[in-house]
């Protein structure tokens, strides 16, 4: 993984500093809360419900033992003894004091981690696919180019200020794990017939209030060119980018207003800047630059595809090891190795949620099984990316004892959900009890593997950090005279395979009161397994039979919202309930 | 960053009573709205020194032609966290080459300044209660930065790997810590 240099080293230490000065003022009264907001936001301190929340950048979701080990102590010394794993890869501390903030600053500078641009109407943290440099389907490794883009954008002095958050993911597989058709840019590695490598380049994705998938701007921008490219979008959009309604100040709705006009603008603003600026082409990347920093994700010393003896299958481990063999291990470019999920789901912990002594758990696992390298992968799980084949019976033990191991890797109970309104202060209904409440109903593994992979996704709010617009079923937490509602959605994509080409799912019914929500679920889930003909997904059931079905069968569960429905509901129009919330 | 103390500050806007339009006669150093310096740029004599104030909306493509003539542009900051004044100053700079004056104005507070001075701007109107000191200390806490910016057009991959424009390495050395 990346290695700070000490210029790298440097620069965090002073921007811990900068932040210390920053929270002296605001703490001796010389810098108003509404001023010094914006200025901790993008250091990723909220004020959230109980405490502020401190949102920690892993970049594009790669972490060392070292790392977590210096995030464990944190939640140890400063926090309540746990932390969460998020959508984009970083992870989250709720409850430290605000005036231990600048403390915790130069603790995660210490082990080369910050806060910078984890929140805020900036650039933020950079995010990938949880498999980059060891996915067997990848054809280029997007860490590199990943990293330059992390240095261009961080402390970039026109662009701290947008209209609204700007997010950015990359892949080099041919499989989309990092979602990028939903990101403000979204970035696509490929090599073209001359084996020359370039980005197919996506813009104005982005979930909120109005869910757009983004727009091909650029089939193959050769790779040198992208800071120069990106740098001209965030222009344009800097520029005209609506700041009058923050539900509107997003750049996937100037892209939808403008259309040709903007593409046409970003593609003059480019241009201009390779022509007319002093020193234009000065952000061109040059091949020592990106040679420069691809040096630090080289395979780890003492890796080398080695012949595969295939994986063991010891006849004394129970069934719940092949199963983890099947749901939690992957495939590898290396032949030997294998990458592993540390599953985050399970019951008795909120999605994500990982405490101290699980962290420490989870970086030894890493020192001993992986060559002390993890990633964060946008479900909230973590992955180990250099597992030996002949190590997994070893490394299953091992999780198993530090509660990684559920067999879950993609099914139900794998659900992405965001800390809804137990944690955070935007949140109108809480994710936390509901998720808990579906994982106790799918707690059998076989009819958890009989129901297949799944994805299901909360959020808490219509920020979406919860990704409900791409769940195969999303659950979107709504807010009605103070009290929680839960909006359904089916058949949304984040453009994996698996699901097709990215797409919000579509609402079925009113909201149902917090206490139907669980079964409107079981509900959804009965429909598809009633539905389904052989061994058919749930999104291809979906697709197949349409929501009708499963309008019928939720409104079937509802008690509190019963009397709220039209009188033909059990009919269920196709148009009856897109609007009703 | 010249930090402007507006009493002693030569340049001067033009108000009337009914609002921004009046009649001007050309002396030195009036500050004009974009509206005010369109009703005289045609007679306004040459070596007679005028700046424009540019509201953060207005392109500033529009201004490229009047450049050589103008001393200052004043670019407005109407509310702090409102970006676009940045794009418009390293236009001027970048694009446009720009020589005079670059004055931030409005609610400009001290934890704008690095970013200020990065992109273009030399000249800020300090909010009434923001302090000098602070400003001043908010520039020196990084010797260097990744990407190039109007004051140093490459960036830190394009510079040579000696290259003493940041000091990490020499403050590291030092035994600094943070």
């Amino acid at each position: 993984m990346y290695t700070y240099t000490d210029f790298d080293k440097h620069f965090v230490r002073q921007r811990a500093a900068q932040y210390r000065d920053q929270l002296d003022r605001h703490l001796a009264g010389r810098l108003p809360d509404d001023e010094f907001r914006a200025l901790r936001l993008q250091n990723g301190w909220y004020v959230q419900r109980h405490a502020p929340m401190l949102r920690v950048a892993v970049p594009y979701g790669e972490l060392s033992a070292t790392q977590l080990r210096g995030l464990a102590r944190i939640a140890r010394d400063y926090d309540r003894g746990y932390a969460h794993f998020t959508t984009r890869q970083n992870l989250q501390y709720n409850w430290i004091p605000l005036d231990k903030s600048a403390e915790v600053m130069d603790q995660l500078a210490a082990v080369d981690m910050h806060g910078i641009q984890t929140s805020g109407n900036c650039i933020r943290n950079i995010t990938s696919d949880c498999f980059a440099g060891i996915a067997p389907d990848e054809s280029v490794d997007p860490r590199p180019y990943g990293e330059i883009m992390r240095q261009w954008s961080t402390l970039h002095p026109e662009f701290a200020f947008l209209p609204r958050k700007f997010k950015i993911a990359v892949t080099g597989a041919s499989e989309d794990r990092a979602a990028i058709g939903w990101h403000d840019i979204g970035l696509h590695l490929v090599k073209n017939e001359a084996g020359e490598i370039g980005f197919k380049v996506l813009v104005g994705g982005g979930m909120g209030r109005t869910p757009v998938i983004g727009t091909v701007f650029r089939e193959f921008l050769p790779w040198q060119q992208i800071l120069v490219f990106i740098e001209a979008v965030v222009r344009v959009y800097n520029r005209y980018g609506r700041r009058d309604n923050i539900y509107k100040a997003r750049i996937k709705i100037l892209v939808k207003a403008e259309g040709q006009r903007f593409v046409d603008d970003v593609n003059a603003e480019f241009k201009d800047i390779l022509e007319r600026d002093v020193d234009g082409t000065a952000h061109i990347i040059p091949q020592s630059e990106f040679d420069r920093v691809n040096a630090s994700f080289v395979i780890p010393a003492g890796v080398a595809a080695r012949p595969s003896t295939g994986i063991p299958m010891p006849a004394d481990l129970p069934a719940s090891y092949g199963r983890w063999i099947q749901r939690n291990v992957h495939a590898h470019k290396l032949s030997g190795y294998r990458a592993v999920t540390l599953s985050l789901k399970r019951t008795g912990q909120a999605p994500g949620d990982i405490t101290d002594a699980q962290m420490e758990l989870a970086a030894d696992l890493a020192d001993r099984y992986s060559h002390g390298e993890l990633r964060v992968s946008h479900d909230q799980n973590l992955v180990l990316p250099w597992v030996l084949e002949s190590d997994l019976p070893a490394l299953w033990e091992a999780a198993r004892s530090a509660s990684f191991a559920t067999p879950n890797i993609g099914l139900l109970t794998d659900m992405i959900a965001c800390p809804g309104g137990d944690f955070c202060a935007l949140a109108n209904a809480r994710s936390i009890p509901l998720a808990a409440e579906i994982t106790e109903r799918y707690q059998d593994l076989d009819e958890l593997w009989d129901i297949g992979d799944i994805d299901l996704h909360i959020s808490g709010c219509i920020n979406s950090c919860g990704h409900h617009h791409s769940g195969h079923i999303g659950i979107l937490g709504v807010d009605k005279d103070g009290a929680e509602w839960y909006q359904l959605t089916l058949g949304g994509s984040d453009g994996s395979a698996i699901s097709g080409g990215p797409l919000a799912g579509k609402v079925i019914g009113p909201s149902f009161a917090a206490d139907e929500a669980a079964d409107a679920i079981e509900a959804v889930i009965d429909t598809y397994l009633s539905q389904r003909q052989g061994s058919e997904r749930f999104i291809d059931t979906v697709k197949r039979v349409g929501l009708d079905p499963f309008k019928a069968a939720t409104n079937a569960v509802r008690r509190t919202t019963a009397r709220e429905l039209p009188a033909d509901t059990a009919s269920a129009s196709a148009s009856a309930s897109a609007s009703a919330d | 960053m010249r930090f402007i103390h507006t009493p002693q500050d030569p340049w001067r806007t033009v108000h009337g009573d009914d609002g921004p339009m009046v009649t001007i006669t050309p002396k030195p150093n009036l500050l004009l709205t974009w509206l005010q310096w369109h009703s005289v740029c045609h007679h306004w004599p040459a070596g007679v020194p005028v700046g424009v104030i540019l509201e953060n909306d207005q392109d500033v493509r529009d201004v490229e032609a009047d450049l050589p003539r103008l001393g200052l542009i004043a670019l407005r900051f109407p509310k702090w966290v409102d970006g676009r004044a940045y794009s418009q100053a390293h236009l001027l700079r970048s694009r446009y080459r720009f020589q005079g004056e670059i004055r931030a104005l409005g609610e400009v507070l001290v934890d704008m300044l690095p970013l200020l001075q990065r992109t273009g701007f030399d000249a800020v109107v300090l909010r009434a209660d923001q302090s000098r000191e602070a400003a001043e200390r908010a520039l020196t806490f990084f010797p260097g930065f990744y990407q190039g910016d109007v004051q140093e057009h490459r960036p830190r991959f394009a510079r040579p790997a000696n290259d003493s424009s940041d000091g990490a390495t020499g403050y590291l050395n030092a035994g600094a810590s943070i």
